[in-house]
């Protein structure tokens, strides 16, 4: 039976911590849970909940950048941004469909959680990722010291920095009680180009060229008919084809320029067609929250490779692993859904995407196969040792989440 | 506590030989050279330079190194501004400069691996036919694996960012000759703590750099300049905050107050206004560079600007832009046999029209010379103190002012470096900074490099 304590304050987490790292009692770090999911189980007779540090600290629209606590919703982040016209460039996704099974339930995402695991959506290769806009943070290390890193300066060169360090750190390193993120005013009008029944192959070029013109495309995905037939969007879905997506973003007349530039440039791929904006903004929602893969139990796995080569590590694993697949980031990003198979088949799609030097995320599986297979890419022993001293640094005990990210560690 | 590194003898130096041959000096004007940076901070030359041609030298020089205990210091072009090559407890400086090929143009992939000598000039002449470019461009011609440990950045991180948005993977020897990788090509690592970016601004004290990633970008299709002349500097401030504010997506917004212009008109030989004057840049296709400059010139109507002039023809735009590159030396014509100490402090964009007049009243009280030039996109800006070094009363004054101008930008919520760093010249400056934090980055030093013998004194002192 899991006993949770559950801090209201940053002291609080301070005292919580300070008691595990003295006793030696590991604790199981959690927001809201929304991503429990992802990554591996922790299995620890105390959790600290985090939820009870709540609430956005400061936010005036005119300083770009919000300070928030770390289990304040991003459901009330967003909207206080919406408010002011304001966004978050990364694009969080929402998993709750994802590992809810399909359903349509509030995720109860946090930003903590959202920085912890760094999780970005397509507007990543134009506005990069979410460690990108993390400026700063409060934090408790497993050590049981507060410190703070970073601020509300967008640049700055203070030594190591410790946000990149505990963006993507799964919570093992550090419970951060207080985080500043850069925000965005939001773009005005929003369009998307779609590109009718191009293969695989070709969808990559297409996306390279799109990517590589001067149109500040700020998304580009393509989605075979298997995982178009599941969009909300009619366009797509009843393409009966493949769709192609890029998106342009601004001011109205820029993009309707950019838009013809766009449709000019990629006629030669496909039939073109054009999403306004609140169909773009469905479709790129399902995209984000990788809702077109969501229903059922199926295996998820996040492949990440060079852009140009999605098209061939689908290619090499097509025969072998079936699924379904679709591809964001220019096709950097191959999402992909299959049936259950021994250890996840995850020897076989690991050899195919290293052999493009990329790495594999096993996204969504049972408790039990996540235990077995390993979530994350496993690293070379160099590495490997490195991320150790890292984490013995910052948490010598092992108190934090210890092994949500790697066995062991 | 002081982990004192050991000295260089001569069985270590042959040891060095057994590595690289002849690609070693302990002349001094070659280690004199060696331990030298642009300022004023005191010159602490190494025991030994050496020049390797591989990553593979350098573990083997490393792993000497740390069985005796004696320190490595990186050195690329030494342009640095904080005495972060300062040779501090002696020892073995390792000079990239050989090391200075470009391994792999990936074009469809947009990046580029290069080795740790390459600087940022001679790669973007490598990928003058490829359509392609690197953005970041600090003053110096720097090699890319200094801008990736001191975490550099230049004109235009408004738009793309600077050293830390830019390093896809590193090729890193740490402390114990050991080689890593520290990402695949794949643009996106979700494969273990971010590793990358934990070296990236570690300015030396990890590892050695011996090869870096970089993502690249396309050539734009348009690209314009405008220089807008301002009544006052809070205008011009109040401009490029706007601009930003409203998402204008400009390459480039810097600020020169009426003293710098003086000194560019003298250098470069131009008649621009002496009135604070901001330069922009603008990227993107024919319409959208238009549309931008437009949004821009209405903008700084609203502030009172005086003219906005626009400079499309590349020539003019490039004379415009090598005025600012070379702003520093034209700086200390202006007071011939001075030499420049430049100030590095970063608000909030929300402070910084508060923060640049504040500190104009400052310089001009203090009786400094001190041009100001700024990042103003990113809330960064230089004050260029003037001075004789041998002066020591006008050495005082000007730390002095350095002193107030950091206490001010933290008491806005700033930092102390924007893009300088840290080194051994503003350790005092982290611990007022980030107290506690020190301590967390004492302990991954420790971590990381248990003998203390990666650039020893700069960022923490153990």
């Amino acid at each position: 039976m899991t006993e949770t304590l559950k801090p209201d304050t940053a002291d609080q987490v301070l005292d919580a911590i300070k008691w595990a790292a003295g006793e030696g009692m590991p604790l199981a770090v959690r927001g809201q849970g929304s991503k429990e999911g992802f990554g591996r189980v922790v299995d620890v007779p105390h959790c600290l909940d985090l939820t009870g540090l709540s609430g956005i600290k400061a936010y005036e629209p005119s300083e770009l950048f919000m300070t928030a606590m770390a289990a304040t919703p991003m459901a009330e982040i967003e909207a206080a941004l919406r408010q002011n016209n304001q966004h978050m460039a990364f694009e969080p996704p929402d998993l709750g469909r994802l590992y809810g099974g399909g359903n349509a339930k509030e995720s109860g995402a946090t930003i903590g959680g959202a920085i912890a695991c760094n999780l970005a959506g397509p507007r990543r290769i134009q506005a990069g990722a979410a460690r990108d806009h993390f400026l700063g943070f409060n934090a408790v290390s497993g050590r049981g010291e507060v410190f703070k890193s970073g601020g509300t300066v967008v640049k700055n060169v203070t030594g190591f920095d410790l946000s990149k360090l505990l963006a993507g750190s799964f919570g093992t390193l550090a419970v951060m009680t207080e985080l500043t993120f850069k925000v965005m005013p939001a773009a005005e009008k929003t369009r998307t180009v779609l590109v009718l029944g191009a293969d695989d192959s070709n969808a990559m070029k297409a996306m390279a060229a799109a990517l590589g013109s001067s149109n500040e495309v700020s998304a580009a995905a393509h989605l075979p008919i298997a995982a178009a037939a599941f969009s909300n969007v009619s366009y797509v879905s009843g393409a009966g084809k493949s769709v192609t997506a890029v998106r342009v973003e601004g001011p109205g007349p820029s993009v309707e320029h950019r838009c013809r530039a766009l449709a000019e440039l990629l006629k030669g791929y496909g039939a073109i067609e054009e999403l306004h904006s609140e169909n773009s903004g469905t479709l790129w929602r399902e995209i984000r929250d990788v809702r077109l893969l969501a229903d059922g139990d199926n295996l998820i796995w996040r492949l990440s490779v060079p852009p140009a080569n999605g098209g061939d590590v689908v290619a090499r694993l097509g025969a072998e692993i079936g699924g379904r697949v679709f591809y964001d980031w220019g096709g950097g990003l191959v999402w992909l859904s299959m049936g259950a198979r021994p250890h996840a088949g995850h020897e076989i799609i690991r050899a195919a995407v290293a052999a493009h030097g990329g790495h594999a995320t096993l996204f969504r599986a049972a408790a039990d196969v996540r235990a077995q297979v390993p979530v994350f890419e496993p690293q070379s022993d160099a590495l490997r040792d490195l991320s150790v001293r890292v984490k013995q640094a910052f948490d010598p005990k092992s108190v934090l989440n210890p092994g949500r990210m790697v066995e062991g560690v | 506590m002081t982990v004192a590194c050991k000295r260089v003898n001569d069985n270590l130096i042959e040891a060095l030989r057994g590595i690289v041959g002849d690609r070693l000096s302990t002349a001094v004007a070659v280690r004199d050279q060696h331990g030298r940076d642009e300022t004023y901070h005191t010159p602490h030359p190494p025991d030994v330079v050496v020049f390797p041609d591989t990553t593979d030298e350098i573990s083997r020089i490393v792993t000497l190194c740390a069985q005796r205990e004696v320190a490595v210091i990186p050195f690329g072009t030494g342009t640095s501004l904080e005495g972060h090559i300062a040779a501090l407890q002696g020892g073995v400086c390792i000079d990239l400069n050989r090391m200075n090929g470009v391994i792999r143009v990936n074009a469809e992939d947009m990046d580029v691996v290069v080795q740790a000598g390459v600087t940022r000039k001679q790669l973007n002449e490598h990928l003058r036919d490829t359509g392609l470019f690197f953005p970041v461009d600090p003053g110096a011609d720097a090699s890319l694996g200094g801008m990736a440990a001191t975490r550099a950045s230049g004109t235009n991180t408004v738009r793309y960012g600077t050293m830390r948005e830019n390093v896809l993977a590193l090729t890193v020897v740490l402390a114990d000759g050991r080689v890593i990788q520290t990402s695949r090509r794949a643009r996106k690592s979700a494969a273990g703590y971010d590793l990358t970016r934990l070296f990236v601004g570690s300015e030396g004290t990890l590892g050695v750099i011996t090869e870096v990633t970089l993502r690249l970008y396309g050539i734009p299709e348009a690209i314009s300049a405008a220089i807008c002349t301002f009544p006052d500097l809070e205008s011009a401030v109040d401009t490029a905050i706007r601009t930003i504010q409203t998402g204008v997506p400009v390459a480039r917004i810097e600020l020169l107050d009426e003293v710098q212009m003086e000194a560019i008109n003298k250098y470069s030989n131009l008649a621009y206004p002496v009135q604070p004057t901001l330069l922009f840049e603008f990227h993107g296709n024919n319409a959208g560079v238009v549309e931008q400059a437009e949004t821009v010139e209405a903008i700084a109507a609203e502030f009172g600007a005086a003219a906005f002039q626009w400079e499309t023809k590349t020539e003019d735009r490039n004379r415009l832009w090598q005025a600012r590159h070379d702003a520093y030396y034209a700086c200390l014509a202006l007071r011939p046999g001075c030499k420049g100490f430049s100030t590095d402090v970063c608000v909030p964009i929300s402070r910084l029209a508060e923060c640049i007049n504040e500190t104009r009243l400052d310089i001009n009280e203090t009786g400094l010379v001190a041009p100001i030039v700024g990042h103003v996109g990113d809330g960064n800006f230089h004050v260029i103190v003037l001075m004789d070094f041998d002066d020591a009363a006008e050495v005082a004054r000007a730390k002095a002012f350095n002193e107030r101008l950091v206490a001010r930008a933290l008491a806005m919520d700033g930092t102390c470096t924007g893009e300088h760093g840290v080194g051994h010249g503003k350790i005092e400056f982290l611990t007022a900074e980030h107290g506690d934090a020190i301590s967390v980055m004492r302990a991954l030093k420790m971590a990381l490099d248990p003998f203390n013998i990666m650039n020893p004194g700069k960022i923490v002192s153990l």
